[in-house]
């Protein structure tokens, strides 16, 4: 069945479009992180214009916050304050990652950015979270009680101004931080449409040395906003939001989510951080070969003007 | 060619001003090959509806109100037209329009027939792009008095069009040249009765132009060697006819009874939104004897034609709205599927 996309103007397969959303869902429930980093490169993949896939995924993105953030805070696993001092870097991020965007997609560049700023942050990602993977199986299997070490390390972060006390996450660190850790994923929510949270997660365990229990929650609450601002911008200035195909991505996530959980409950935690690496990488390699593949045609179009 | 016979066929509900630029260029194309057209028929073409390139005014007027209306705008067009760069090898054929305003036309319209010579119709007169909509084939079919050949343009609505070219940097691909054409047609098919090569070899009077013709045209927003230029111009038709804009083959008219005729217009899926052009010409002996224009509109409709409006224009309503729709769907979705 083929549905009539009025901002892609084109049309899709409903299924399709769905199942990528109940992928994106799946991860969600999986991993605790959006899914928005498979699912715009397969948006993409399909023939969506990145320019609309990027913005419309953010609108799912949303979506996907929201549900998960409704389990984390009646859990009390927010921590508001830290939350907010995040939010605030973000929406500053995210206004200026639109506008980048917007110039980008002037100049003509905007997929070429899409595609090399996805290789590169999922393999380093990916990289990152197979190795702390690895290591930990391994040394689990070596000596399974293993030594209870400190509650985090003392590095630079903790001799940086403004400190403020962080009560739920048990730190007293520079407000510093977490602002320009914000600001970083407020870009990468704009101009790729994810909610970062495949970012944000490890560098609040291991940059803000927050603990794991409200890692997720936390996460949750800044990207919801920082997800409704990049939609809401990319709407006002380019009009690239496609309600229709984030209507398909949104149902299918609904579906996705609680199957992930249930799936994400039956498995050890290593197991899970390991599988999700291989699908970062997966990923990053397929569009890394995109990017070194001589095209079909060298020619492409650009926005088409109609002049007055 | 100059006895060009004017087929009144067009049914437009009232004149439309909006079209004046449209009809006034193709004036300017023909006047500049030829001498201008007895006063009637310039009256006639002023006041008359637009063929198309214009925008549609969807208001009814009165006809006296309307021709006014066209007038003013025209002279107005017509202030902004001669600032514009005259471009050869563009001239358009002059339209052939009629409609119920055409009571206002002075008898003394050079040989009007009394049976115009070609009827044109359409299966549909807009192409509507639904929520279903996966691209669509019209039919074009119509009757001409014998002996002739046919030969059908459509067009649509022109733009500027950027071409961009990948070339390999560092080892990846990128967009590093590009170069915009002015003046583009969204769309381009040709159908016709007989091989089009031989019924343009003996010259249509240098109106029914071939793609490659009608891409000579196109002006290149900024200079490069004629060779650069061609390799994207190359590029441009590449694209197009990979969303099958500009289709590689040409289409068939099929001629029945020997007066008969019909042909398929087939429109993408990625269809550009607009006014287009749909026009039919009577060819005897390699000359143009007659000629029909229609515009064709091309357009969302209902919901979709809603959310894209909402989009364009009032896009801070339509953010809120959209992230209105994700929490919604988001809370109730992730509370619905907890409880299964």
């Amino acid at each position: 069945m083929e549905i009539y996309l009025p901002i892609a103007e084109q049309s899709m397969n409903v299924f399709v479009l769905f199942a990528l959303g109940g992928a994106a869902g799946l991860l969600a429930g999986m991993f605790g992180v959006g899914g928005g980093f498979l699912a715009t490169p397969l948006l993409i993949f399909v023939g969506i214009p990145p320019t609309v896939a990027v913005a419309s995924q953010a609108n799912q993105v949303v979506a996907n916050s929201i549900s998960s953030l409704q389990v984390q805070w009646r859990r009390g696993n927010v921590d508001l304050r830290m939350g907010l001092v995040l939010l605030f870097g973000g929406m500053l991020g995210s206004s200026a990652g639109v506008w980048l965007f917007t110039y980008l997609k002037r100049i003509g560049q905007i997929d070429f950015v899409i595609a090399v700023m996805y290789v590169v942050m999922l393999s380093s990602i990916g990289l990152l979270m197979l190795i702390e993977s690895l290591l930990t199986y391994f040394r689990r299997r070596r000596n399974p009680t293993g030594p209870r070490g400190k509650l985090h390390t003392h590095y630079l972060v903790h001799r940086l101004p403004w400190k403020m006390r962080f009560y739920k996450s048990k730190l007293y660190i520079s407000a510093f931080l977490p602002i320009a850790l914000g600001f970083v994923i407020g870009i990468l929510s704009a101009i790729l449409g994810v909610g970062g949270g495949f970012v944000l997660v490890p560098a609040m365990i291991y940059l803000l040395g927050m603990p794991t229990t409200v890692v997720i929650g936390t996460s949750n609450f800044q990207i919801l906003f920082v997800a409704a601002n990049v939609t809401f911008l990319q709407a006002a200035t380019n009009g690239t939001v496609d309600v229709v195909l984030a209507l398909l991505l949104i149902l299918g996530g609904v579906v996705g989510a609680p199957i992930g959980s249930r799936i994400a409950a039956k498995l050890p935690g290593v197991v899970l951080r390991g599988l999700m690496a291989v699908l970062v990488l997966a990923v990053a390699i397929q569009l890394l070969f995109e990017l070194l593949r001589t095209p079909v045609s060298p020619f492409s179009l650009g926005v088409r003007e109609v002049l007055p | 060619m100059r006895e060009l016979r004017v087929a009144l066929i067009l049914k437009l509900p009232s004149p439309a001003c909006g079209g004046g630029v449209g009809v006034l260029r193709r004036r300017r194309g023909r006047d500049a090959r030829s001498p201008p057209p007895s006063p009637s028929v310039a009256d006639y073409r002023a006041t008359s509806p637009a063929s198309g390139g214009g925008r549609r005014n969807k208001k009814g007027m009165s006809a006296g109100v309307g021709a006014i209306a066209a007038l003013l705008l025209c002279l107005v067009a017509a202030a902004a037209a001669a600032q514009r760069v005259e471009r050869p090898g563009q001239s358009l054929p002059a339209p052939s329009l009629g409609g119920p305003a055409d009571s206002s036309v002075p008898p003394s319209v050079p040989s009007a027939p009394t049976v115009p010579e070609l009827i044109v119709d359409l299966s549909q007169a807009r192409v509507s792009i639904t929520s279903a909509f996966q691209g669509e084939s019209l039919l074009l079919f119509g009757m001409f008095d014998p002996p002739g050949e046919i030969v059908v343009v459509v067009q649509g609505p022109p733009a500027r069009e950027t071409v961009m070219r990948k070339e390999r940097f560092l080892g990846l691909w990128l967009n590093t040249g590009r170069q915009a054409f002015d003046d583009v047609p969204a769309y381009y098919f040709i159908a016709a009765s007989a091989p089009l090569q031989r019924l343009l070899a003996r010259g249509a009077g240098g109106e029914i132009l071939s793609l490659e013709d009608r891409l000579s045209s196109i002006r290149p927003v900024r200079w490069r060697s004629t060779e650069e230029l061609a390799k994207f111009r190359g590029g441009l038709v590449e694209v197009k006819r990979r969303e099958d804009l500009y289709p590689a083959a040409f289409g068939q008219v099929t001629v029945q009874a020997g007066r008969l005729f019909r042909a398929e217009l087939p429109f993408p899926s990625r269809l550009p939104e607009g006014v287009y052009d749909v026009r039919a010409y009577l060819l005897r002996e390699g000359r143009i004897v007659a000629a029909v224009s229609r515009p064709l509109p091309v357009g969302k409709v209902g919901f979709n034609a809603q959310l894209a409006g909402w989009s364009r224009q009032a896009g801070t309503l339509y953010g809120l709205g959209a992230i209105v729709m994700a929490l919604t769907l988001g809370w109730l979705g992730g509370a619905v599927m907890r409880r299964l």
